[in-house]
């Protein structure tokens, strides 16, 4: 038995924070429904697409359509939560808001995804990852290698707020088995974005607090380091455990107590710093990050995404599995990440091809293959 | 605070950052969360200020020694009445001070436990611990953001971002198994990793069978976009971000600059084109957008119907913390703290139509709440004396150490 079985969520989501986030409701469980427009969402083909949407159901249902709304309505009466990401209004012009739809069905939990929060002064303005970067100043939270902000190159908004749906979703859920009735959830990538910066945004009386900004950028920046051959480590160094062989002692380095090091004049610690750089050089990343493992030191060869899953760690849990997309084929993708003893999550199929349970789902709301195809030619589905 | 969550009680053992976020978003959601915290204080209590107080708000804090049969007892007696216990401590570190899962188990059959590790509970890494970096490192967010490929070394964030996703992903986990067990009436163990859920920063990374890495946009060496329609530009007071992903975006942008010869170039004329000609395209963009001001350029391509918007340093989220809007909104929390005076931090994560509240309790004092607790747990003055007396448990007197 999984966690969320017999949970059913419809899913209207596009983009990152949507369908990833409810992808881990899906890998425990919940019968997730994906509602397309006909031919398909226009982002599918994207290739993390391939990932964001797998593990569901699909159907394809024009809401545009008067007859599409009334069954997206049927499909509602057998729905606990509905997710939806369009632009501010879409879903009121469909006449399937929250203030639509809680009459009829009173439990249902009804997750939006904007990015900008509604009622806001900007709700209506473009929202794209960046913008919301540009706007709530992540930007400059991490500096560059010049001056200036830095773009950065992780959805980090939008990756924040997917972290928050499944949570908004459950929390809702758990909040209905007392009261019976279900609410309007809604996660911005504003939001996201807020969550992330937790250690940063600290505003006092008594001063700001926040991690040091510095170029080269950030605290642990200086755990950095170039092995041999053009690889890179991260030698955080801190584990958690008692070490059995210090870093020093691993470089082939002389010991030197830390608090000598950090009382070091200028032009001694930057001889120091050059010599331990010198000393990584020479390494080969592999060896080193065993020998620190073995020493009960943190490090991780600092790789690029695909590399990751070679990880013996990530092989080790399960998390690295074999996906048989209907257009890519055999992939290897990450599987599921929250471990839970008693009901263990997994991934439960690829993403569908658009409307591949059309028949299947519209069956079970009583609509005949016949009738199907009917609402087909009239374009509904 | 009422909330989705008010009724449900947590008792929280972590330390740092990976463990205590997640409590704090339980706490953000309404449960009632008491931190278990050493007499001597949680380590990030007098390491870094600003990283504790963003973990720990909302909580009550009862300051006790485990390590001492009466101490591990009242600690027993929180787990037993709680509905979840809550912790990133290293792979049996919980077991040996007596609060692992059987234990715990023994004396609330029905107990939801999670343990948050670096590595997870299984696996040739799971005996070690180890901080965010280790996260953002294995995932690939590091060597992205350099980026690497492009010949810069590795930047790490300036975020926690394997902290946050770790603790995030927990609380995801743990309302699973709530749920789970409002229906079935089964507990259990659960566990999370900040290794396991930095992954998740680039799931969109795949292999097809010949191992092929799926396409994925690249990071420019200057760090400034992924494309040249998708990046910023310097202007001539400031810095502008540019999201013209769309056709027609493309064109109003190219009458908005006095560019229409663009669209006809064949340089630029499909979107292949564009990516194929990037350096290019960039090089005539940027030229451009330096004879105007930031925000002017704002105006005219938002009025054109041109996706752009300033670049703002809000200093530590100064500006947001104070925007009266995002406050109304109920997206910025403030309280006070009986050191730092007001606190500002960001309010709700998650807005519930139902329970529209905010989090209302800045980061708990060493030991605010013994008192308080023992008395719920049905000890009385004298007792509480007693413990402390002992070096059992304490409270905050006159010589407080912290700066939190």
């Amino acid at each position: 038995m999984q966690a969320l079985e017999g949970l059913r969520i419809l899913d209207l989501t596009g983009g990152i924070a949507g369908p990833l986030g409810v992808l881990q409701l899906a890998e425990h469980g919940a019968d997730v429904v994906k509602v397309e427009p006909p031919g398909g969402r226009t982002d599918r083909g994207a290739p993390a697409s391939r990932v964001y949407n797998r593990s569901r159901r699909s159907i394809t249902l024009n809401l545009a359509h008067s007859r599409g709304r009334s069954i997206f309505r049927e499909l509602c009466s057998t729905a606990d939560v509905l997710v939806e990401s369009f632009a501010p209004g879409t879903m009121a012009r469909f006449g399937l808001d929250y203030e639509s739809l809680a009459g009829d069905f009173p439990r249902l939990v009804y997750c939006s995804v904007p990015a900008w929060p509604s009622g806001s002064r900007f709700e209506r303005e473009p929202g794209y990852e960046a913008l919301v970067h540009a706007r709530s100043g992540q930007q400059w939270e991490n500096t560059a290698f010049r001056r200036g902000p830095m773009f950065l190159r992780s959805p980090v908004a939008s990756l924040g707020a997917m972290f928050l749906v499944p949570i908004g979703i459950m929390a809702a859920l758990l909040s209905r088995e007392g009261s019976g009735r279900g609410q309007r959830v809604e996660v911005s990538l504003l939001q996201g974005v807020l969550s992330l910066t937790t250690q940063n945004w600290n505003w006092t009386d008594a001063g700001r607090f926040s991690l040091p900004k510095s170029h080269p950028p950030g605290i642990h920046q200086a755990s950095i380091y170039e092995c041999a051959g053009g690889e890179w480590i991260h030698a955080a160094t801190t584990s958690g455990v008692e070490a059995r062989r210090s870093e020093a002692s691993i470089l082939g380095l002389d010991e030197i107590p830390r608090l000598q090091i950090l009382s070091m004049e200028p032009a001694e610690r930057a001889r120091y710093d050059q010599q331990k750089r010198d000393a990584y050089r020479r390494q080969d990343r592999a060896g080193l990050v065993e020998a620190f493992h073995e020493a009960g030191l943190g490090a991780e060869a600092i790789v690029a995404p695909h590399e990751k899953f070679a990880h013996p760690q990530l092989r080790a849990t399960g998390s690295v599995v074999e996906v048989v997309d209907p257009e890519a084929g055999p992939t290897i993708q990450l599987g599921p990440t929250i471990f839970l003893a008693a009901t263990p999550g997994a991934v439960k199929g690829p993403q569908p091809a658009a409307g591949a349970h059309n028949e299947e789902v519209f069956g079970s709301l009583g609509h005949g293959p016949s009738e199907v195809a009917a609402w087909r030619e009239e374009g509904i589905v | 605070m009422a909330g989705p969550l008010a009724g449900v009680r947590v008792v929280d053992f972590g330390q740092y950052l990976a463990g205590p976020f997640g409590p704090m978003i339980l706490a953000d959601l309404g449960a009632d969360v008491v931190k278990v915290e050493p007499t001597r204080g949680d380590a990030m209590r007098a390491a870094v200020v600003g990283s504790f107080m963003g973990c720990q708000r909302g909580k009550r804090s009862i300051a006790l020694d485990l390590k001492r049969p009466e101490g591990l007892r009242l600690a027993l007696e929180l787990v037993a009445r709680a509905d979840v216990v809550h912790h990133n401590m290293t792979l049996g570190t919980a077991e040996r001070l007596g609060v692992g899962y059987e234990q715990c188990r023994a004396v609330n059959p029905g107990v939801v436990y999670c343990n948050n590790f670096m590595y997870g509970a299984t696996g040739p890494l799971a005996h070690l611990g180890g901080l965010d970096p280790l996260g953002q490192a294995a995932s690939g967010l590091e060597w992205e953001q350099g980026p690497v490929a492009a010949g810069n070394p590795p930047i790490w964030h300036r975020y926690g971002h394997g902290d946050v996703a770790a603790a995030m992903s927990s609380v995801a986990g743990v309302l699973m198994a709530l749920f789970h067990r409002a229906r079935t009436g089964e507990g259990q163990y659960l566990w999370t990793s900040i290794f396991h859920a930095s992954m998740l920063y680039t799931a969109d990374s795949w292999l097809s069978a010949d191992g092929t890495p799926a396409p994925r946009e690249e990071l420019d060496r200057e760090q400034m976009g992924l494309a040249a329609l998708y990046r910023l530009y310097e202007t001539q007071d400031g810095w502008l971000q540019l999201a013209a992903v769309r056709e027609e975006h493309w064109l109003s942008l190219c009458r908005v600059l006095r560019r229409e010869d663009l669209p006809g170039d064949d340089r630029f004329s499909t979107p292949a084109a564009r990516r194929a000609n990037r350096v290019e395209l960039t090089e005539i963009l940027q030229e451009a957008f330096m004879g105007d001001l930031a925000v002017n350029w704002r105006k005219a391509l938002l009025g054109a119907g041109v996706p752009a918007e300033v670049s703002v340093d809000t200093w530590d989220g100064e500006t947001v913390l104070f925007d009266g809007e995002l406050e109304r909104l109920g997206l910025v929390a403030e309280y006070r703290h009986p050191v730092l005076g007001r606190v500002r931090q960001f309010g709700n994560l998650i807005s519930f139509g139902a329970t529209p509240g905010r989090p209302q309790k800045a980061a708990p004092m060493l030991g605010e709440h013994t008192r308080e607790i023992l008395t719920e747990l049905g000890y009385d003055r004298d007792a509480a004396e007693a413990y402390r007396a002992q070096g059992v448990v304490s409270w905050p007197g006159e010589d407080y150490p912290f700066e939190v």
